[in-house]
């Protein structure tokens, strides 16, 4: 009651003065459209983003603009809606930017690949049971957890903590170079190569220093067996004095 | 227009289960007795799944090309029993080669087939499915009770909805090498190859015993489920542990042999496989007295 006095009283003060009152009751309106045309515009360019990086930054810029948009048009399945997206945008983004962190920071000391364990699935093994077969078309690559695994063709018993597999993603024969055997029941995580390959093609920047990681790791492959055969050359240098 | 479609076709080629492979060449340096084998192989496997079924067993092949110590025999017996084994009986299989009589004409007329009625057990029908599928109709058979009930089912050609029925079952091949199924013939094709591998390996002389227990498993329903645990058995009891050092059997071969005889002995499929335990139990029990025998 009170308002509506001081309404008319602040009109009739205006039209003295010579103002004309504006019409508020369409501001909003036309606030609620210009915020759709501006979000729709974000909408464009999120989908139009070629990687996964730019893609899930506009994502939660858009999910933000029409959360705010749908404030005043009272538009809450909307708000309902985007207010799920948001943090699960941020949730994503936080997951590749902290993938490409931990890749870079792999590349850069102990080359592990610890970082890829978030995307991996777990699978228990009972005693006795094959993982992969030699010769077998290599599918994915695994992280033991816990358990005895043996390499059956070598005879080498392989670490809690070792990755198995990862090379084979890279090789062009694809093809598994061992057989390997859970000899006490555990747990491994494993991860498809096409799943890596979609990280792989999601983000260019993890792509690069994926390739340098594995490429390191080959090179430590390669410095190893040169030792080995060095020891090996060596070996019947040093026998000789002895035989002799 | 072609591009788009042609995307669309990738985007999707899981779920239409499109399979736009070349068809294998023969794999270089075959035998020449052996080329026959393994080019009707090729043929069985495109129309049995298609060309990306047809590469796995080329590619399964190559691991014995220019082995010297596979003989053009043990090669062939390979080829051979792999096609067996890839083209497994499963009801998709069955409505297959009930189609095909279908094809085959007897004159001007299409040739009559008699009805097959073929009894299977409902895990076994399931398994058949994609394993996204399958894995929740398994579950609440399970929850009621029927996964090991057996069914009958009947492949017929003589009806129009009987054609038409085995058309819609002949079709699921498209998502076979989704299925439960696939993933424990895969295991299993994979397991025999692994064990011929170390047979040349540890014992040269059963390495033909062991190609042969292939045919141990075979068919559908109760008779392959039977030579499947024959199978497992026997190579977990002997063939395994003597790969492995820990069972000193000489003669490998002799044993196999042995026990398969133990194993086909069974008028009926014996699930407890008594008979076959016993004859892999005694089998182990020589090797071990001989050796304690020979440290004396």
């Amino acid at each position: 009651m009170t308002g509506t006095r001081w309404n008319t009283t602040a009109k009739n003060s205006l039209r003295k003065i010579g103002w004309l009152p504006m019409d508020t009751s369409n501001l909003l309106q036309n606030a609620g459209t210009a915020g759709h045309v501006f979000a729709s515009i974000f909408v464009v360019a999120t989908l139009s983003m070629r990687t996964m990086i730019p893609l899930r930054v506009f994502g939660i810029l858009t999910n933000v603009i029409l959360i705010v948009t749908s404030i005043p048009s009272h538009n809450y399945a909307v708000m309902l809606l985007h207010g799920v997206l948001l943090p699960l945008n941020a949730y994503r983004l936080h997951q590749m930017l902290q993938l490409v962190r931990d890749v870079k920071k792999s590349v850069n000391s102990d080359l592990s690949m610890e970082w890829l364990k978030p995307f991996m699935t777990e699978r228990k093994c009972a005693t006795g049971e094959v993982l992969f077969y030699k010769d077998e078309k290599a599918e994915s690559m695994f992280y033991i957890v816990s358990g005895r695994f043996q390499l059956v063709e070598s005879g080498i018993e392989l670490p809690v903590g070792a990755i198995v597999g990862e090379l084979g993603m890279l090789s062009p024969s694809n093809m598994r170079t061992q057989t390997l055997e859970c000899i006490e029941a555990g747990v491994v995580l494993s991860v498809s190569y096409s799943q890596v390959e979609e990280l792989y093609v999601q983000n260019p920047e993890f792509g690069f220093y994926f390739l340098r990681l594995a490429s390191a790791r080959l090179f430590q492959n390669i410095a190893t067996l040169e030792q080995r055969l060095a020891q090996h050359a060596t070996a019947p240098v040093s026998a000789t004095p002895k035989l002799a | 227009m072609a591009g788009i479609l042609s995307s669309l076709r990738y985007l999707l080629a899981d779920l239409i289960g499109e399979d736009d492979e070349e068809p294998p060449f023969l794999p270089g340096g075959l035998p020449d007795s052996v080329v026959a084998v393994v080019s009707e192989g090729i043929h069985r496997l495109i129309e049995y799944q298609g060309a990306s079924y047809a590469n796995l067993y080329v590619h399964r092949l190559r691991r014995f090309v220019g082995r010297r110590d596979v003989d053009e025999a043990m090669f062939r017996e390979i080829a051979r029993l792999m096609i067996m084994r890839m083209s497994y009986e499963d009801p998709i299989r069955i409505a297959q080669l009930k189609l095909a009589e279908l094809e085959k004409v007897v004159g001007d007329s299409p040739a009559q087939s008699a009805d097959d009625v073929r009894k299977f057990r409902f895990d076994e029908l399931i398994d058949a499915l994609p394993a996204a599928v399958a894995g929740l109709i398994l579950r609440t058979l399970e929850r009621m009770g029927w996964v090991h009930k057996s069914v009958s089912i009947r492949f017929s050609t003589a009806s129009w909805w009987g054609v038409r029925r085995l058309k819609i079952e002949a079709s699921l091949r498209r998502w076979r090498l989704f299925s439960i199924r696939y993933a424990k013939e895969r295991v299993w094709v994979e397991r025999w190859l692994h064990m011929i591998d170390r047979s040349l390996a540890k014992q040269p002389a059963a390495v033909w015993e062991i190609i042969q227990t292939a045919t141990m498993v075979q068919g559908y329903g109760d008779a392959y489920r039977q030579g499947l645990a024959d199978w497992h058995a026997i190579i977990d009891g002997l063939a395994k542990p003597t790969f492995d050092g820990v069972l000193p059997l000489k003669d490998l071969a002799g044993a196999v042999a042995e026990a398969r005889t133990a194993a086909l002995a069974a008028a009926v499929p014996d699930p407890l496989q008594a008979a076959l335990k016993r004859t892999i139990a005694e089998i182990r029990a020589r090797a071990l007295a001989a050796r304690e025998h020979a440290a004396v």
